[in-house]
């Protein structure tokens, strides 16, 4: 399969030829195809690209792989597996075909001492695992190997086998941190179990759609789990096509610092099991599992073509057009977003309606035609939509109401032309132009994930950086006076955020299934139903429902750390997530009140100053005698609790040393009077949040 | 290989041959070894064997296959795989080569609406899972199908998919029940996904030994989680080698009517990815992963070994012996068991010492000879040491002090022969005859559970069941006025337990470690380290702390069901166990709570309920910090009482009771906990 000639001129009119019709995907995927999700080790899970944010030079390009991974799994933890090809692949023009740069990971175990069954004995380590990274410049034709032996830790087994004598005598910051090495040709390179970053009620959601719950309290489905990270941290000028910093860009949506990446498994053809327990593989590598977009092949794909999709590369997705057009074009999501249709039986979603009568013209309906009316007229002339400018690609035919929004977000990138201005500025006409506020256009037709590299990085510790992400900056674009007053193009806080890239906060389910209600088409002037075209305030009821849509999952369940490689320390498996915590003290709190998520324990300025706990727990309460403290933290710190009575005198204070990872302390409450105290949780001597806790006998 | 030839004579003397030298192996297994750890569809977890404690005339085997499964593991939920063959294999006479009889089960998926991400939608269900079931009773060589299209349970997704409209409008147990199917020749069937009956602290055992824990709380590794489950319920008269029902049995512990059963999973040797997302499997088949005893291939068999292991029948392992004897003869957790190896190192053992200077003259340790200086001696003929009964069986060489205790356990049973007998009655030489307790002896040498089907069943609700199995049989043997006066053979409660079969509650992770540490030679008189030979009380401090030893996850996570198939109905996606608790809601929870809604709490007594809503059943769990009757009162919203649960005596620790509101409307109920005379909590739970 060619990847389409990209045929540009400047930065604004491209010409797509022979774009017949056009298909559309999204995907995170854990266990989401039949076959794969019995092949664990190849399973992709998420890919995620941003700019680093302690490093405005270099693009973190993060893939994901062996979903679910408890973190007592034992005695043979979970890690990458040999035998498989774990490849990421980054496109950043559309002229050449396939990849412009691939790095193709390949695994390697060996026992240290195979007479034991302990995973870590005496200092030796069984399925110790190491890594060679190859890199090929030329879509995979030549390979150089830029890492020979890089070091996978170990699993995070708990106390004895990692900081104890018997064990490695390390700790695991030293091992995890020893992990990240640096590439020959400059890039940073780690590979390891680690916290999985992603969040999603995974109960919830495929219980026929039941997110946010309205049976039981919302769960993050990958609480406490860990998964298998592969994470790169890249200069610009290496990923940019003419090997341009970011310096050179002219602005900040420079097309040309658009880049596509995706990341894959691959298996050889033959798996041959030996009668004495071994097993060979031989013949050509075939991919079995891929990714590039969030939850394409796990929410968008039935299950009758899942097993497919994984099995071809993005390059491959238009000539697969027409077996997996539909699932974009009218996606079976929005059937269940649409009063006419199945909206009914998912009232969780009653939030998210698709605009059926936008500016009383317009049906996005599946199996209507949103804009194909306007196909050829003048009013889309010089417009994306204009068939001489990007071909039938985005009105491709009658009944493909989803073209115009879906497919180009998850196959070609969004172009920064009309109608994909915000509303800004359009003086009522979707049509016309307004404020730019995206430009990741790369249209090769495959599902990856798009960024702009040259746009600006919103800081993790700002109080407007936000895991809407790119709806966040739209949302800011049509109604903050610092940004909708012109038309110009301006920085929007997040506008670094998905779906142009991926940072590792950014809510992508929920973001996603606004995508799929309609809330692009509403940010370019589609409005939603309740808006009469022409009158004062677009910002409807309708549109505020689904603005305010949440999933009830709306972040990590960890914090993420700030440097290389951003992700979490794996969970350890004799800590409070291996054996899953456990469930007294959490019936005995919601027998008196489901509190909503806004009541938790107040984590005070949880990202913005330099300390390092990102979680806090306290139980049981009420207590009896021993209350127990989970605390995780990025570092090492001191921790202080103060305990006060309801009258605000202190009466105890405990000091503790804080490891990196998780912890547990204990509080003894015994020789204390029955009643309510204030705990008060401190970080180098700063507070970190309040507690007030019941003693009772 | 050739099975051994089993020259028995009435229920004593079997005289055993080729037996050079032998070994012993353990397996509860998850994940257990490399290879099969990547390919969770094929991986054996558990096998059970027992008495079905509502039938006495039948015995209930189950398999457990694809370990750690999330109940919300979607949306492609777990299940059996296709193109495996799932097989249960019995062993009833050792005489004749190979399987007795084997079940061998294939399943088979549909997508019934393959325009869908979900797996139920609008009463239709992908991947939708049906077997069949083959029977051989001629070793494989010909097959009968027994059940076309059995029905495998949909995954218990969560309410929206099973019970409304939109999804299956009906009711797990419904569908749980209706599964349950006779095969055509006599057996009850049972495929499907369920509680995983297993219950080990994985985090902890795995952390080098820290089991119980040290300084970390304790889990159950499988709490919540599923696992899927083969179970079959046959006529004890159908597994007896001459087809003759219990009634038949001369005594308790006939040997006539021992039985060995393992599982097995096997692939066909040649997997053909093609390009367009399919697979196909071609070549002979190939064994993957098998299970009999458990826990044998988890932590008795070292990582450089456990997939060869896996891959060889129990009918090989003699061939095998010396690849695998010397982690039998001396295991590894012998090490951590003996203060002058490496017992220092895992202090969470130290309850459990090896007899390093039994009678002040044996020595068990690791490296040592046991009994090895007996042999051949006058002390042990007519004993099962005797080489003219049982070949060099138990006394293989020097150096292999476990030969006489692990070994035989795993890999022949143990016959009703001194020294196999309770030290009660043998005047302080344990080799004299003494008070019989086990029989399973089935010496074929290979790992496999063996069970005596003529054991009879220690009722599930009796005061004297034990998840101590077999060694709560010695124990009272040896303690029990009821018993310890005679060397008659009694039935003393827990006979029928492990490792005389395996009943779900029996916990098979300390019986083992006690095991390790010499608990059996013990009970046969080879008493610990500070018993002084001819010293009038055998029951030392060293006895009580290997016999006071625990885990700390003594019990699962949940109940089981009174009847076939016994397991408990799998967690479901949307409840507790799909998703794990959340520390954050925890931490809310701290900051609102206030006493009064917990209602009562006078007492030191604390009810954990949960789900809450529910739909099916609400599981109360409670601890007592003593001994005390105990009920819970459920009353509707008039406070009119409709039902008592639970109404007993209950001991000190953790305990717990469901309620089955199938029957019930849903509503708001409240529940008072009820100790003594005193109401300790009024709960409120809500039924959907």
């Amino acid at each position: 399969m060619k990847k389409l000639k990209y045929m540009h001129i400047q930065n604004m009119l491209p010409v797509f030829m022979m774009l017949l019709v056009v298909s559309f995907a999204k995907a995170s995927s854990h266990r989401e195809a039949p076959l794969i999700s019995n092949d664990p080790l190849a399973d992709n899970c998420d890919v995620y690209a941003f700019r680093s944010p302690n490093n405005p030079n270099k693009i973190s390009l993060i893939a994901t792989y062996v979903p679910i991974q408890f973190a007592h799994g034992g005695p043979n933890y979970y890690s990458f597996g040999e035998n498989i090809r774990y490849e990421i692949h980054v496109d950043n023009n559309v002229a050449t075909p396939g990849d412009d740069i691939t790095y193709r990971f390949t695994f390697h175990k060996s026992n240290q001492d195979p007479t034991t069954f302990f995973n870590i004995r005496l200092g030796a380590q069984n399925l110790k695992t190491t890594y060679t990274l190859e890199k090929s410049t030329n879509g995979g034709s030549t390979w150089s190997t830029i890492v020979s032996n890089g070091i996978v830790p170990p699993p995070n087994i708990g106390a004895r086998s990692i900081e104890g004598g018997a064990g490695l005598n390390s700790n695991y910051a030293t091992l995890f941190n020893n992990a990240v090495t640096t590439a020959s040709s400059g890039e940073n390179i780690f590979c390891g179990t680690a916290d999985d970053p992603f969040f999603v009620d995974l109960g919830g959601v495929f219980d026929l759609g039941d997110l946010p719950r309205k049976v039981g309290p919302a769960r993050d489905g990958l609480k406490f789990l860990n998964v298998s990270v592969i994470a790169l941290e890249v200069d610009i000028a290496t990923l940019q096509k003419n090997g341009q910093g970011v310096s050179m860009a002219t602005s900040i949506l420079d097309p040309n610092y658009v880049i596509g990446v995706w990341a894959s498994a691959s298996r050889q053809q033959m798996r041959t099991l030996n009668p004495n327990g071994s097993e060979s593989y031989t013949g050509p590598w075939v991919q079995v599992s891929r990714l590039g977009m969030p939850l394409t092949n796990e929410a968008v794909i039935p299950i009758g073509k899942k097993d497919l999709w994984n099995s071809i590369t993005p390059y491959q997705d238009l000539a697969y057009l027409d077996t997996f057009k539909n699932f974009f074009y009218n996606p079976e999501l929005a059937l269940y977003m649409d009063n006419s249709l199945f909206g009914g039986a998912v009232p969780q979603m009653g939030a998210l309606r698709i605009q059926r009568n936008s500016l009383q013209a317009f049906d996005f309906g599946n199996g209507h035609d949103g804009l194909y009316g306007l196909k050829g007229s003048a009013a889309v002339a010089g417009t994306a939509l204009d068939d001489a400018i990007f071909g039938t690609l985005l009105l491709p035919a009658a009944g493909s109401p989803r073209s115009v929004d879906l497919w180009p977000i998850f196959h070609t990138g969004v172009p920064n032309l009309a109608p994909y201005h915000l509303a800004t500025g359009k003086a009522g006409n979707p049509l016309a132009n307004g404020k730019p506020f995206i430009n990741n256009f790369l249209p090769n037709g495959g599902d990856m994930l798009r960024l702009n590299m040259a746009v600006p990085i919103t800081p993790r510790d700002s109080k407007q950086f936000s895991a809407d992400g790119l709806i966040n900056a739209a949302v800011l674009g049509l109604t903050s006076p610092l940004y909708n007053s012109t038309t110009a193009l301006q920085f929007i806080p997040n506008m670094d955020g998905f779906p142009n890239g991926r940072r590792l906060e950014d809510d992508v389910t929920k973001i996603e299934l606004q995508a799929v209600s309609g809330v692009v088409l509403a940010a370019i002037g589609l409005w939603y139903d309740d808006y009469t075209a022409g009158s004062a305030n677009p910002v409807t009821t309708d549109l505020i429902d689904v603005l305010s849509y949440s999933t009830g999952v709306n972040k990590n369940d960890t914090m993420f750390r700030r440097k290389f490689p951003y992700v979490q320390l794996p969970w350890r498996g004799t800590g409070e997530a291996g054996g899953l915590a456990v469930p007294f003290n959490q019936s005995a709190c919601l027998i008196s009140s489901p509190p909503p998520p806004t009541s938790k324990a107040r984590i005070i300025n949880p990202m913005s100053d330099p300390l390092s706990i990102s979680n806090i727990a306290l139980y049981p309460n009420p207590v009896i005698d021993i209350l127990k403290v989970n605390i995780q933290t990025e570092s090492a710190s001191d921790i202080q609790f103060k305990v006060s009575d309801i009258s605000g005198r202190l009466i105890k204070e405990i000091q503790a040393k804080g490891q990196e990872g998780a912890n547990q302390f204990e509080i003894n409450l015994s020789e204390m009077k029955m009643g309510i105290y204030i705990i008060e949780v401190l970080e180098n001597k700063q507070q970190r949040s309040v507690h007030r806790i019941t003693r009772s006998n | 290989m050739k099975k051994i030839n089993y020259k028995g004579i009435q229920g004593l003397f079997y005289a055993l041959l080729f037996i050079t030298s032998n070994f012993v192996a353990s397996a509860s297994s998850h994940r257990e070894a490399p290879l099969i750890a990547n390919d969770p569809l094929a991986d054996n977890a558990d096998v059970y064997a027992f008495r079905s404690p509502n039938d006495t005339n039948k015995i209930t085997l189950i398999a457990t296959y694809v370990p750690i499964q999330f109940a919300h593991g979607g949306p492609n939920y777990y299940s059996f795989g296709e193109n495996i063959r799932y097989e249960i294999h019995v062993d009833n006479n050792v005489a004749t080569p190979g399987d007795d009889i084997t079940y061998r089960f294939t399943f088979h998926k549909t997508n019934q609406d393959p325009t869908t991400f979900f797996n139920i939608r609008l009463g239709a269900q992908n991947l939708k899972t049906t077997f069949t079931l083959e029977k051989s009773t001629n070793g494989g060589t010909t097959w009968t199908t027994i059940v076309n299209n059995g029905i495998v349970p949909p995954p218990n997704i969560g309410y929206r998919s099973i019970q409304t409209p939109v999804g299956l409008n009906t009711s797990y147990s419904a569908l749980f029940n209706s599964a349950i199917t006779t095969s055509s020749t006599g057996e009850k069937i049972f495929c499907g996904t369920a509680d995983d009956p297993f219950f080990v602290d994985l985090g902890g055992v795995f952390d080098l030994g820290d089991l119980p824990r040290q300084t970390t709380n304790i889990n159950d590794g499988l709490k919540f989680l599923n696992v899927s489950v083969i179970a079959i319920e046959v006529d004890i008269a159908a597994l007896q080698k001459n087809g003759q029902g219990v009634s038949s049995a001369t005594s308790i512990l006939d040997p006539n009517y021992v039985i060995g059963v393992w599982a097995s999973a096997s692939r066909q040797q040649i997997r053909t990815l093609s390009n367009n997302g399919t697979e196909t499997y071609s070549g002979p088949w190939v064994q993957v992963s098998r299970l009999g005893m458990p826990l044998t291939n988890e932590a008795v068999i070292p990582i450089g070994k456990k997939d060869l292991w896996n891959s060889i029948t129990p009918y090989q392992d003699l061939a095998y012996i010396d690849s695998f004897k010397n982690s039998f003869y001396n295991p590894e957790l012998a090490l951590y068991m003996d203060d002058s190896l490496f017992g220092s190192a895992v202090p969470a053992f130290a309850p459990l010492r090896i007899q390093r200077n039994s009678l002040q003259a044996f020595d068990f340790g690791n490296g040592q000879d046991g009994l090895f200086s007996l042999i051949g001696s006058a002390a042990v003929a007519g004993t099962a040491l005797d080489d003219a009964i049982f070949g060099t069986l138990l006394l293989p060489a020097a150096g292999s002090p476990r030969s006489v205790d692990l070994w035989p356990i795993f890999h022949t049973g143990v016959p009703n022969l001194a020294p196999y007998h309770l030290a009660t009655g043998k005047a302080g030489n344990p080799l004299a005859n003494g008070k019989p307790f086990i029989n399973n002896f089935l010496p074929n040498g290979g790992d496999m559970l063996r069970l005596n089907m003529a054991v009879p069943i220690t009722p599930r609700n009796d005061p004297s069941f034990s998840s101590n199995g077999l060694i709560q049989a010695a124990v009272l043997g040896l303690t029990n006025p009821l018993y310890n006066s005679t060397t008659a053979i009694q039935f003393i409660p827990n006979m029928d337990g492990f490792p005389n079969g395996r009943r779900l509650e029996d916990d098979v992770t300390k019986i083992e470690l006690q095991a390790v540490s010499g608990v059996v030679l013990a009970a046969i008189g080879l008493w610990y380290d500070d018993y002084t030979a001819g010293g009038s009380n055998p029951l030392t401090t060293d006895l009580l702390d290997v016999l006071t030893y625990t885990t700390g996850v003594n019990n699962n996570d949940t109940s089981f069901l009174p009847s076939f198939p016994y397991v408990q109905m799998p967690w479901r996606g949307t409840a507790e166990g799909g998703g794990l608790a959340t520390p954050f809601t925890q931490a809310a929870c701290l900051v609102s709570a206030p006493l009064s809604t917990l209602g009562f709490a006078t007492s030191q007594t604390m009810i954990n309920y949960y789900p809450n809503p529910h739909t099916d059943q609400v599981i109360f769990k409670f601890n007592l910090v003593k001994s005390t009757s105990f009920k819970i009162e459920i009353l509707d919203l008039q406070g009119r009482l409709i039902k008592t649960i639970g109404e007993g005596n209950y001991g000190s620790g953790e305990h717990q009771l469901v309620w089955k509101s199938d029957n019930f409307p849903a509503g708001i109920y409240l529940a008072k906990a009820i100790e003594g005379n005193r109401i300790v909590q009024t709960l409120k739970i809500t039924k959907q």
